[in-house]
């Protein structure tokens, strides 16, 4: 789903962000990524969306490598990715259920098909109810599930998480990440960025450690050992 | 893996996008005229600025149309007026009469024999009495000659003049021809005048329009960066903001068209006092429905315009990160 071959990322002040960075995430695994502040996790994950572009190497998402893509391609690519993010990115102005709504609108679904799909979406985070209240209206962890919700209502194969837990406590952080492991039950790929390791460290699986721009954990070893954080 | 996947444009099938295109369509111009209308006072002052700016055009287009409607009026003034030999017999006359009607160049002639002259003289000249007193009749017969269309300009009236005053019966004619060609001179001036107005106007109206679009993406900054992250197109992105300009060109126009018929009418009453002294009957013309239509599309095009533009180079600039 994911597979990077060799990818470097320099940013034009010079800064080294990742250098010769391998890994590969299958169709169907979850993985969390982790990291330092700094170590390039953000910038992983905007190669992924394509927000930025590596300076060398491959990323391959999908199937489809980035470099060949034309800007023009990237919002159909986009499509295939849920993202959460840790500020949320809701619009605040809108209500719960329009901003559910927007890559359905976006795709162009008719507004029956809409409805069904965002009642579904918001029922799975435990929103449901919910969809004419304002984002503003809602707790942190609700605005998070808002925000979740949005990343899945088009039932994207991938979906990608930065530091979905970063404002919670571990008890909602807990069931955040439950929710993830049903997605991923239902076939979704899923990574998630965090530097939460106590909550790494009570699920297994995959951990991918960035370091100084490298990744640590980037062979396909088996997702039981958490000796990762000790490198 | 030698076959490239393709990605995937869309879920749905053939003729539900289709359909979906349409709905979109006006679900964004329904939507981007309820954002105009939630924030009615900045709306409206754009609007205004619109419609200021193209009724200076419209209204100099409704000049020209008033003095072209003055000077067809006035295109008898291209009549050319033969004045014949006295010694010449009617018989000879009437020849003169008929050869002069087969010219191409011509659509009418018509005779005023002596007699006739010297009855419309006394009719108009208000020298009915003096003239009485006249032994002999003084007044030569004339053959007054229309050109065609073609021929009424002032160069080509001139042209058949002087092809007309190779008759022999003919001792001389007159064209009224000076003050025609001023008058076309200035008329000429005046559209072009109005041709550059415009165009300077329209450049106004361009950038207004785009200079409100670009704070309008700039307000909405968060959500553009967060449509963008979620797999909108630039195309998807930019139609509301087209809407809205397309929007503040079609009220801007009907706004000019309003602002033109309101300056019409207060015009209308000075003008008719005006030509009553003159002893004209014309009436002022405004702007016709199908002038409204024209106006409101041309407004419409540049809102489109400016909004594309302004579209073009500051969406780009909006990238998530």
């Amino acid at each position: 789903m994911i597979q990077f071959e060799q990818v470097s990322k320099v940013y034009p002040g010079g800064q080294k962000a990742l250098s010769d960075v391998n890994f590969h995430l299958k169709r169907g695994e979850m993985a969390f990524l982790t990291g330092h502040s700094g170590a390039g996790k953000s910038t992983l994950l905007k190669l992924i969306t394509v927000i930025e572009r590596a300076n060398a190497g491959r990323v391959l998402i999908n199937g489809h490598n980035i470099a060949d893509l034309s800007p023009k391609d990237v919002p159909y690519l986009r499509r295939d990715i849920g993202m959460i993010f840790q500020n949320h990115h809701l619009l605040m102005e809108k209500s719960v259920f329009d901003n559910v709504a927007l890559p359905l609108v976006i795709e162009g679904f008719s507004h029956g098909e809409i409805k069904k799909r965002v009642h579904a979406a918001l029922d799975m985070v435990g929103l449901y109810g919910k969809e004419r209240h304002s984002p503003v209206m809602l707790s942190g962890g609700e605005q998070q599930r808002v925000g979740i919700a949005r990343a899945i209502v088009n039932k994207p194969p991938l979906l990608l998480a930065d530091e979905p837990t970063g404002n919670l406590d571990p008890k909602l952080s807990m069931d955040i990440l439950r929710l993830f492991e049903t997605f991923n039950d239902s076939g979704t790929t899923v990574l998630i960025a965090t530097h939460d390791l106590g909550l790494i460290a009570r699920m297994k699986y995959r951990t991918l450690t960035l370091k100084q721009g490298h990744v640590l954990g980037g062979d396909e070893l088996p997702s039981s050992s958490t000796n990762a954080f000790n490198v | 893996m030698s076959k490239k996947p393709q990605l995937v444009r869309s879920k749905l099938p053939f003729s539900g996008r289709i359909v979906m295109f349409f709905i979109r369509h006006i679900q964004h111009a329904m939507a981007s005229m309820g954002e105009l209308w939630r924030n009615p006072v900045s709306s409206l002052m754009t609007m205004a600025v619109l419609g200021v700016s193209l009724s200076l055009p419209a209204a100099l287009q409704v000049l020209v149309k008033n003095a072209e409607a003055i000077t067809q009026s006035w295109n008898s003034a291209a009549e050319i007026s033969l004045f014949i030999d006295d010694a010449r017999s009617e018989k000879t006359i009437q020849s003169l009469i008929s050869r002069v009607k087969v010219y191409s160049e011509v659509s009418e002639v018509h005779y005023i024999n002596r007699d006739q002259a010297l009855e419309e003289f006394q009719r108009l000249s208000g020298f009915g009495e003096a003239i009485s007193y006249l032994e002999t009749n003084p007044l030569p017969a004339v053959v007054t000659v229309t050109p065609t269309l073609k021929y009424s300009s002032p160069t080509g009236a001139r042209e058949l003049l002087k092809k007309l005053e190779q008759e022999p019966e003919v001792s001389f004619g007159r064209l009224d021809i000076e003050w025609l060609e001023r008058l076309q001179a200035v008329v000429r001036l005046l559209e072009r005048t109005v041709l550059a107005i415009a165009a300077l106007l329209v450049l106004a109206v361009v950038l207004v329009i785009g200079n409100t679009i670009r704070l309008a993406i700039m307000n909405r900054r968060t959500e553009i960066e967060v449509m963008k992250l979620v797999g909108a197109t630039e195309a998807f992105i930019q139609r509301p903001f087209l809407y809205t300009g397309i929007w503040y060109g079609v009220i801007g126009g009907i706004l000019a068209w309003i602002i033109i018929n309101i300056l019409v009418l207060y015009l209308d009453s000075a003008l008719a006092e005006l030509l009553g002294l003159y002893g004209s009957q014309l009436q002022m013309e405004t702007l016709t429905l199908v002038e409204l239509g024209q106006l409101v599309c041309l407004a419409s095009f540049l809102g489109w315009l400016g909004s594309y533009l302004s579209v073009r180079q500051h969406l780009r600039a909006i990238e998530p990160s």
